[in-house]
């Protein structure tokens, strides 16, 4: 019965909405107007640059959505979440790591990742696998349906109290849209080192460098192509060349002038409320790239503990929570945070890399969000260094027409001493500052590397919406 | 239940009325004519249009940029110089090494040094960390960006490098090519030692390549301390930024 009546009421919501544009639209047609000019070939122009410029957008949409997907694929892949990184490929996609040889289709991806971690999904106590997925190139098919891109891979894992490597590599993937939704067709990397922490990448072999990527999965054929990895010099081969036609992001012209134009029986109500949809549309698009710029700015900031310049970027009500040290609300509190550590001076480092930053926007364009990896190199000089590694779950909110951050919440993935690295050494999670306690103690309880801690994610998979 | 049917019903005319207000155009055609709402259209859409243009224009910098870090990556000096500026200003600058103008010369310096992986050596550098300003006519752009380096050579103790990239762009014939690029060593190293241990000093010029012209900054990396020059304004303050709680002295 409930049902019944929400139904009869939304029924009523509906008509009663109906009234409403009926009687903004029903004024227009006054009989009193005189005689108005033809603007039917202006109302066509008009629909046809809505189409120019939504069709642009699109594309940059498509750009967008790319980056996150791969990006998005390597925060997968750092948790082993096997069922999130298969969920991203296409159905007959293929997976293709240094020479292990080429697995077809999802269900043999799938046993592909499975295998790298004895069949279970996620990490077990000990492990440690990052897999930065940086520098992209991306290309846009002319027809928007497909795309390219070339990556680079920064890995960094191993097994606490046995192993730490470092690893680098090369990705050249292919892309395809189905049905509105970007997924991966071919996945292909090329890898270039993968190397014992101990003795670096410089004294790596051929044999240390296959250890990369292995599978007790059986692939479905021999590898596409043969290469030998450093210290011979091999180049990945690049979907683009110097002596390509120029690449533009933009439709092609050619393309955009085939499509043909129905929108000539369009009104101006319509073609307004097409504008104000595409506006929006086009400010979602530009806070990608604000938002991208702003994390950046605070990693620089940060990096030379410009304690000013950081909590400044930040809203009057924001909130801040790193590793242990518990939140800190309101930029003033902020301000006294980033002082708490310390002034630059000659013979420190305190470097703060913001890496692959998957960076989504709300529907109504005024609030976004941003994981991203921090990659720390802290040094006192002649005393100590330290390597890190964090990631930020971070949002964002337009404020006044002005982007700034609302909340930062800095994950710790680990923070080792330089000379054990990440196979001998990881500090716990660091707590509070000596004599200087946060307004709330830390928000999610958790234990860093060895220990498994996935930070949770903002978004949703995608492909699949898990 | 009554209630909620009254809930629903107050929020349906609640919504209707929203719709209403919520259209920004007058549409009273008696006091504003179809012509005049469609000028307004058309008035709307050549800023839409400057929008996008903008918006592919940070990508364009964006895969250049990357494109760069890919070459550099792989030695391909050759192919990495073609991504400049034609024009004579078009500048090359690494650390300490000086100022290298014009395409012929950034090529040179880029064979010579920049971009140059002899046989068992490794220049693995990502660039990463974009914040890119394109400047409202679409026609210059500047970014900010980071790489790390890991090199060296084999069998030997591997090298790290870090440091920002301050760079400039101009569009040419359509196309965004780089005109300046200014690579800064925030640090360079020691794989086996450490930073902490064993810094390198900042590289200096190339002896059998000198410069056209000394480096536009002098510095030391670390364990100096040096700021790399934001070509940003903060983007909250819209003012320069600086450390409130610092001894001059120590940040040179």
């Amino acid at each position: 019965m409930k049902y019944v009546i929400r139904s009869l009421a939304a029924l009523a919501c509906i008509a009663a909405a109906g009234v409403g544009m009926a009687q903004t639209q029903t004024p227009m047609p006054v009989a009193a107007t005189p005689a108005a000019p033809d603007l039917g070939p202006r109302l066509t122009r008009v629909a046809d640059r809505i189409a120019a410029i939504d069709a642009e957008a699109n594309r940059i949409d498509d750009y967008n959505q790319l980056r996150n997907l791969q990006q998005m694929y390597g925060f997968y892949f750092d948790e082993a979440l096997w069922d999130q990184v298969v969920d991203l490929f296409a159905d007959d996609a293929t997976v293709e790591v240094g020479l292990n040889g080429v697995y077809v289709g999802k269900d043999s991806i799938r046993r592909y990742y499975l295998g790298m971690t004895a069949g279970k999904v996620g990490l077990v106590k000990g492990q440690l696998n990052i897999q930065g997925q940086l520098a992209p190139v991306i290309t846009l098919a002319a027809d928007g349906s497909s795309a390219q891109a070339r990556w680079r891979i920064l890995v960094q894992d191993g097994v606490f109290g046995q192993n730490a490597n470092w690893g680098a590599g090369v990705y050249e993937n292919t892309y395809i849209k189905q049905d509105g939704v970007w997924k991966i067709r071919k996945l292909q990397l090329f890898v270039r080192f993968y190397a014992p922490y101990e003795s670096g990448w410089t004294r790596t072999t051929a044999a240390l460098n296959a250890r990369y990527g292995k599978s007790t999965a059986k692939a479905d054929r021999a590898p596409s192509l043969r290469y030998e990895t450093w210290p011979t010099r091999f180049v990945a081969p690049m979907h683009y060349s110097p002596t390509d036609k120029p690449y533009v992001l933009a439709p092609d012209n050619s393309v955009k002038a085939a499509a043909p134009s129905n929108n000539a029986a369009r009104g101006v109500t319509q073609l307004e409320a097409q504008v104000r949809a595409l506006e929006l549309k086009l400010n979602r698009l530009q806070a990608v790239d604000e938002v991208e710029n702003l994390e950046s700015a605070y990693g620089y900031y940060a990096d030379m503990s410009m304690q000013d310049a950081t909590s400044a970027l930040f809203t009057e009500n924001s909130t801040l929570e790193i590793l242990g040290r518990g939140v800190f609300l309101g930029r003033d509190r902020i301000y006294e945070y980033m002082r708490r550590l310390g002034a630059p001076t000659d013979g420190r480092l305190f470097t703060h890399m913001q890496l692959q930053p998957v960076i989504t926007v709300a529907a109504d364009g005024t609030r976004a969000n941003v994981r991203a990896r921090l990659f720390e190199m802290f040094g006192v000089n002649n005393v100590q260094a330290q390597i890190a590694e964090g990631t930020y779950e971070n949002r964002f909110v337009l404020d006044n027409g002005m982007w700034k951050y609302q909340g930062l919440n800095g994950y710790q993935t680990f923070y080792s001493d330089y000379e054990q690295g990440w196979g001998k050494h990881s500090v716990p999670l660091m707590t509070y500052f000596p004599g200087y306690t946060p307004d709330m103690p830390h928000s999610v309880e958790y234990e860093p590397y060895p220990a498994v801690f996935v930070p949770p994610f903002h978004y949703r998979n995608p492909v699949s919406g898990r | 239940m009554k209630n909620i049917l009254l809930l629903c019903v107050a929020t349906c005319a609640l919504t209707a009325l929203a719709a209403r207000a919520a259209e920004p155009i007058v549409t009273d055609s008696r006091l504003i004519t179809e012509e005049r709402r469609l000028q307004m259209l058309e008035a709307k859409l050549a800023s839409l249009q400057h929008q996008v243009n903008l918006i592919e224009d940070r990508k364009a910098i964006e895969r250049l940029q990357q494109i760069w870090g890919h070459y550099v990556s792989e030695g391909m000096a050759t192919e990495a110089a073609a991504l400049f500026s034609d024009g004579p200003t078009a500048s090359i600058e690494y650390a300490q090494q000086g100022v290298y103008l014009g395409k012929a010369r950034i090529e040179a310096f880029l064979k010579a040094g920049g971009a140059k992986v002899l046989p068992g050596e490794l220049r693995e550098t990502p660039v990463m960390q974009a914040v890119v300003h394109v400047a409202a006519d679409g026609q210059t752009a500047k970014g900010r960006w980071r790489s790390l380096v890991l090199g060296g050579t084999q069998g030997q103790d591997g090298q790290w490098q870090e440091g920002p990239y301050e760079n400039e762009y101009v569009k040419e014939g359509g196309m965004w090519k780089i005109a300046r690029l200014h690579w800064y060593t925030t640090m360079s190293s020691s794989y086996d030692k450490g930073w902490h241990r064993m810094p390198y000093p900042i590289a200096g010029p190339l002896r059998d390549l000198p410069p056209d012209r000394p480096p536009s900054a002098v510095y030391q990396s670390f364990p100096s301390f040096y700021l790399a020059p934001f070509h940003y304004l903060h983007p909250v303050t819209g003012k320069p930024v600086a450390w409130d709680n610092v001894a001059p002295g120590a940040a040179k």
